[in-house]
């Protein structure tokens, strides 16, 4: 009678029983993998817009202020989209006829809004708030990025759980004093650790509830 | 829910290769899309709530409100500090007016006989007919309407008479006050009305009078009864109330002395208290209720100047008056004005006998439903359906639509421009949240339309009945009024006015079968059956939901071998009703209970057919009361579904409501639950070194009104979950009113039960997934991510507050119309919907404690006392809940916690809970044995 198993069986096997121990958590890691990767959270992805709206110009070129267009920053949880009439608050004067402003003209004709696409786009049960970040010295390009070098706006961060527990756990090294926060420019200074202290008492924050659940979800 | 229940195997099987398929193939985020403004409106901060003030409608009259607007969209009403008869408080029914906005069942378009038509249609058929009523002055116009108080219907009222001198305006009201209005007329020769000044009385006797019942009235009532009775004024001062009823009521569940009686004797009663303070003779009462009475004259007589007697609408004109008369006798707290409105007793039964002559040609309905809330001896229904020219504006294409030739949509109150007048006379602008959702308008707008306007707006039309005002400033005059939600100097000055005392004879009592009706704690006259909410509010004594019930005494019940459930069948004068009999031990012998607003045919979806009709065994007469009632047993038990029995807690009634005499605080209080030794524990220390949350819920001033129930349901997106899940046991509601009975018909009190938010709480360390963990200010915060649907938590929480999603209640697998886009716009954006299969309590409102510290901490301050105001409080009349942070040594809520009568509920089992409780006060006389009987 022949034998069953040829020899190379026995390879098949401890590969097996490699396999077994390796197999799950290869597999945990690719689900970590893929969790974290620009597919899922949306990091560095260009979106299509109705309009080519350039932030570099904007704000690099031309150094209009965050608040000139999101009014709301300061004073509620959405930072604000601005309405067509501030768009033609210039554009009424200036590129009066270029192309690729034509559906703003149009949204301004016909009163019919601009659907632009949501970049930054938070889960439902997450309540972020803007205006209370920007009140505690956080500035835009700390989760923005750096918009004024962004011809296209895309998301820098990831904008995962674990990376605003980061910042909500030590907010030392984001913060800013108040006349920094609209800055694009600004760098942590070499002595940031001790600013940051002086600016954690002025600011009155408490790291240690900054990570309750109900801080954020509700 | 069925679709889920019914699935066999074969059915499941493909649902699920299709989810496997579906969600293989459906990875990705959805995208998502930002709409600003075209042009954006100035005060418009996308994101900030704005609050604007305007006022509700409660048959004809107003209540003010604050209602919070988010993009435009209306999604919470609160009560308005400054108008009198909201106080900063609401009601049920205020609470689920901005339901009642979105519901999806709403008329949406003008209907012709058969088809859809448009406003211009109307106007041009209106032309027509007016053209020839305009000919005859009038004579075949008839407008029918609920009670006018509002100012500029009145005018408009007053115009269409004037050009129309032919034409005769019916106002009526299901819930009316004509007993009230007779019994006026016979003691001052007028109308009068009069308005009890509850926080300035300490001995009030009821009889058969619900003060503190739905109405109204409701609000200035119970924050009138509940600052007399407050455990500051002293025994002499606090306001001890007996009631003496034939069937339970919020106000008998609030006396320290309650007397279950016949109605003809109740009248008897109120002539003895009368015969008692003139010092003649009383005629004679049955043993125990002349015990009562000697001691409720003896205390009224004694406190006079501070006591006062109320009557209820059952009682007969005379009755009425002879309260009068008492009233004047002891110089009561109450205010006689002149009454708002006029609503003639008579109107609807000549309107019929118009009609059915012939009259009556042409019928505007403006906002009335008399096919389904009129005595079917009239016959309006039959008489509507013959006229040549009828038109009927409602929010509903409801059962008098159907007998009209035209149905024109009507404008939500939300929607509206228009005014009322409140209880006390006071006026108010009622002013749009919201543009019109569809293609509605207002009663302003149809008379304007009767008068030949071609695009009438209510907006100037209102304008113009207070141009006037303002002293030669009307714009400045309208802002203010508009922000302030009332107008100054418009209430009825008190008229001073002696009764005359008139003689009235004392009834024998009689065996015979009497039905008392009364309108629903949950859905008034039927006006808001369609009202979710509503339906699923356990009603404040019975725990009913979704239904009504013949409401029984033990031993009428007893003759009919009738137990709890079962169908009974009552007939009067050949018309007959059947529904689930309810036995109650605190009903009269001989006396049936009932509810209006039930049993209608075409409500909507939510109000079709659930519970059954009283209005067709109403009379013109009397239409609370109705003798000479057949009762008998139809059918097997189909009882009203009920929350009684749902989330009951263990432990002894002494220690879960203790009820306290003024006597007994006074001398301090010895006993459990008061005074209890501090637990050992396993519990970690917690450190909560900034707020610390608390609430304080003062029993002795809970009223069982509800408003908070359904305040909280509007806040925190609480799904309603239908009769058939209630019947299983899956009520939603985050808040419930216990009701405790000292004995069979006893009432001892009500308890509101929100989450306690334990300090070492049960239920956080049996989360296998810690989905519900505690935070540093002490809330036991529930993450709904992370749950699993263990609920763990729900058993091991000994108050029984977690309430579980056992099904999409709130996405995908709502009840009924429930899940339509309209309904969802109410819906609060800083509340999470949850979804199926997550458990879920009360939060202390965390998006108001959130939103208050954002505020505080931008302007690097502390959260001020009283600035956190949770949802449940600010709608409470009383003023019973008081909730602020535990670590300010100078918040209210440490000042309550501070009381000689506060006490933990359970607090035996050391779960330190930050939810505590002061004892039910109670003022018995002594000469009385305890409860009255």
């Amino acid at each position: 009678m022949p034998q069953i198993f040829r020899p190379s069986a026995n390879t098949i096997a401890r590969i097996i029983l490699v396999a077994l121990l390796v197999v799950p958590f290869l597999c945990i890691g690719l689900a970590y993998a893929v969790m974290r990767s620009p597919y899922t959270t949306g990091q560095d992805v260009t979106m299509r817009q109705p309009v080519p709206f350039s932030h570099e110009h904007h704000v690099g070129e031309l150094g209009i202020d965050c608040r000139y267009c999101h009014t709301s920053v300061e004073k509620s949880a959405f930072a604000g989209l601005p309405p067509t009439k501030t768009c033609m608050t210039c554009h009424s004067q200036i590129f009066t006829n270029a192309a690729m402003l034509a559906p703003v003209r149009e949204s301004l004709a016909e009163h019919k809004p601009i659907h632009w696409q949501r970049v930054h786009l938070l889960p439902g049960y997450v309540y972020f708030d803007h205006s209370i970040h920007i009140a505690k010295g956080v500035g835009c390009t700390t989760c923005h990025g750096a918009v004024d070098t962004m011809p296209l706006i895309k998301q820098t961060a990831p904008l995962t759980m674990g990376w605003c527990l980061d910042c909500h756990r030590n907010p030392a090294p984001h913060l800013r004093p108040p006349s920094e926060i609209f800055s694009t420019s600004w760098k942590p200074p070499a002595d940031q650790f001790e600013q940051s202290r002086k600016l954690m008492a002025q600011y009155l924050i408490h790291t240690e509830h900054l990570t309750d659940c109900s801080v954020c979800h509700r | 829910m069925s679709p889920v229940n019914d699935l066999n195997r074969r059915a499941a099987l493909k649902l699920l290769g299709g989810g496997l398929a579906l969600s293989l193939t459906s990875c990705g985020k959805p995208a998502e899309e930002i709409v600003p403004y075209v042009d954006q409106p100035e005060r418009v901060v996308p994101g900030v709530p704005l609050r604007f003030a305007t006022t509700l409608d409660l048959s004809g009259y107003g209540r003010g409100a604050i209602v919070t607007s988010v993009e435009g969209r209306p999604i919470k009403i609160e009560g308005n500090p400054r108008h009198p008869a909201s106080l900063g408080a609401t009601d049920v029914f205020a609470e689920a007016d901005v339901l009642g906005l979105y519901d999806p069942d709403r008329s949406k378009a003008v209907r012709g006989k058969a088809n859809v038509e448009s406003w211009e249609a109307f106007a041009d058929a209106l032309r027509a007919q007016m053209d020839k009523e305009r000919a005859r002055g009038g004579a075949g116009l008839r407008v029918v309407s609920g009670r006018v108080t509002s100012p500029t219907l009145a005018r408009q009222r007053a115009g269409l008479l004037k050009e129309f001198p032919q034409a005769r305006w019916i106002s009526y009201e299901p819930v009316a006050d004509t007993n009230e209005r007779e019994g006026a007329r016979l003691a001052f020769g007028r109308p009068l009305v009069a308005l009890p000044r509850l926080k300035d009385a300490s001995a009030v006797v009821a009889f058969d009078s619900d003060f503190l019942g739905p109405g109204p009235a409701q609000i200035v009532n119970a924050r009138g009864f509940a600052q007399a009775r407050s455990a500051a004024s002293g025994a002499e001062q606090f306001l001890r109330l007996y009631a003496i009823e034939s069937s339970t009521t919020a106000t008998g569940a609030n006396a320290d002395h309650r007397l279950t009686s016949r109605p003809e004797l109740i009248g008897n009663a109120v002539i003895a208290i009368a015969a008692y303070l003139a010092g003649e003779t009383p005629p004679p009462l049955a043993g125990h209720a002349a015990r009562f009475v000697e001691a409720a004259a003896a205390d009224l007589k004694a406190r006079q100047g501070r006591a006062l007697v109320l009557v209820g609408p059952s009682q007969p004109p005379e009755i009425h008056a002879l309260a009068h008369w008492i009233n004047s006798a002891l110089s009561a707290p109450v205010d006689l004005i002149e009454p708002v409105d006029d609503i003639d007793p008579n109107g609807l039964t000549s309107l019929a006998a118009d009609i059915h002559s012939g009259a009556a040609e042409t019928l505007i309905i403006l906002d009335a439903n008399p096919a389904y809330d009129t005595p079917p001896r009239l016959d309006l229904a039959a008489a509507i359906h013959k006229l040549p020219f009828s038109a009927h504006l409602s929010l509903h294409r409801n059962e008098t639509a159907a007998l009209c030739h035209w149905h024109l949509p009507l404008s939500h109150t939300l929607e509206s421009w228009s005014d009322r007048r409140a209880i006390d006379g006071t006026a108010s602008i009622v002013q749009p949240l919201i543009r019109p959702l569809y293609d509605t308008r207002t009663a302003h707008d149809v008379l304007a339309m009767l008068g030949g306007a071609l695009t009438p707006s209510s907006y100037d039309i209102v304008r113009t009945t207070w141009a006037a005002q303002g002293g030669g400033d009307f714009e400045n005059w309208w802002r203010k009024t508009l922000h302030d939600g009332v107008i100054a100097g418009t209430r009825s000055a008190p008229v001073a006015t002696k009764p005359q005392r008139i003689t009235v004879a004392a009834r024998t009592p009689t065996q015979t079968m009497v039905l008392k009706v009364a309108p629903d704690p949950s859905v008034w006259d039927g006006r808001y059956a369609n009202n979710a909410w509503l339906q699923e509010c356990p009603k404040p004594l019975s725990k009913e939901v979704w239904g009504n019930s013949i409401v029984l005494a033990p031993a009428d019940a007893g003759h009919l071998d009738c137990k709890d459930g079962d169908i009974a069948e009552i007939e009067v004068g050949g018309q007959r009703v059947q529904g689930p009999a309810r036995i109650d031990y605190g009903q009269a012998d001989g006396v049936i209970a009932i509810s209006l607003g039930y049993g209608r045919s075409r409500a909507g979806a939510i109000g079709n057919e659930i519970g059954f009709n009283v209005y067709p065994l109403r009379t013109a007469g009397n239409p609370w009361l109705i003798d000479n009632v057949m009762l008998r047993k139809a059918g097997p038990a189909r009882p009203v579904p009920t929350t009684q029995h749902h989330f009951q807690i263990e432990g002894e009634v002494d220690e879960l409501l203790p009820l306290v005499s003024l006597v007994e605080l006074a001398k301090g209080l010895d006993r459990k639950p008061f005074k209890d030794e501090p637990k050992p524990t396993f519990y970690p220390p917690y450190v909560y070194d900034t707020y610390a949350w608390a609430m304080v819920v003062d029993t002795a001033a809970c009223i069982g009104c509800n408003a908070c129930v359904v305040a909280c349901q509007a806040e925190n997106n609480v799904a309603v979950v239908g009769p058939e899940e209630i019947e299983a046991g899956r009520d939603m509601h985050w808040l419930r009113v216990d009701t405790y009975e000292s004995g069979p018909g006893a009432m001892r009190g009500f308890q509101p039960v929100p989450c306690m938010q334990c300090e070492h709480a049960p239920c956080e360390p049996v989360c296998p997934v810690s989905a519900s963990v505690h935070d540093s200010e002490g809330l036991n915060v529930q993450v709904y991510n992370r749950c699993v649907g263990t609920r763990f938590c729900q058993s091991n929480c000994p108050y029984k507050v977690r309430r579980f999603n056992w099904y999409g209640y709130n996405d995908g697998q709502e009840y009924k119309n429930l899940g339509a886009p309209s309904v969802t716009a109410q819906h609060n954006p800083n509340v999470t919907v949850r979804t199926r299969g997550v458990m879920e309590k009360c939060t202390y409102c965390v998006q108001r404690i959130s939103a208050a510290r954002r505020d505080a901490e931008k302007e690097n301050r502390t959260i001020a006392d009283g600035e956190v105001v949770t949802a449940c409080q600010s709608a409470c009349p009383t003023r019973a809940i008081s909730f602020g942070n535990r670590n300010d040594p100078k918040a209210a809520v440490n000042k309550k916690r501070g009381e000689t009568h506060h006490y933990e509920l359970l607090g035996h089992l050391g779960t330190r809970p930050r939810t505590t409780y002061l004892a039910r006060l109670t003022s018995p006389n002594t000469a009385l044995k305890e409860g009255g009987e």
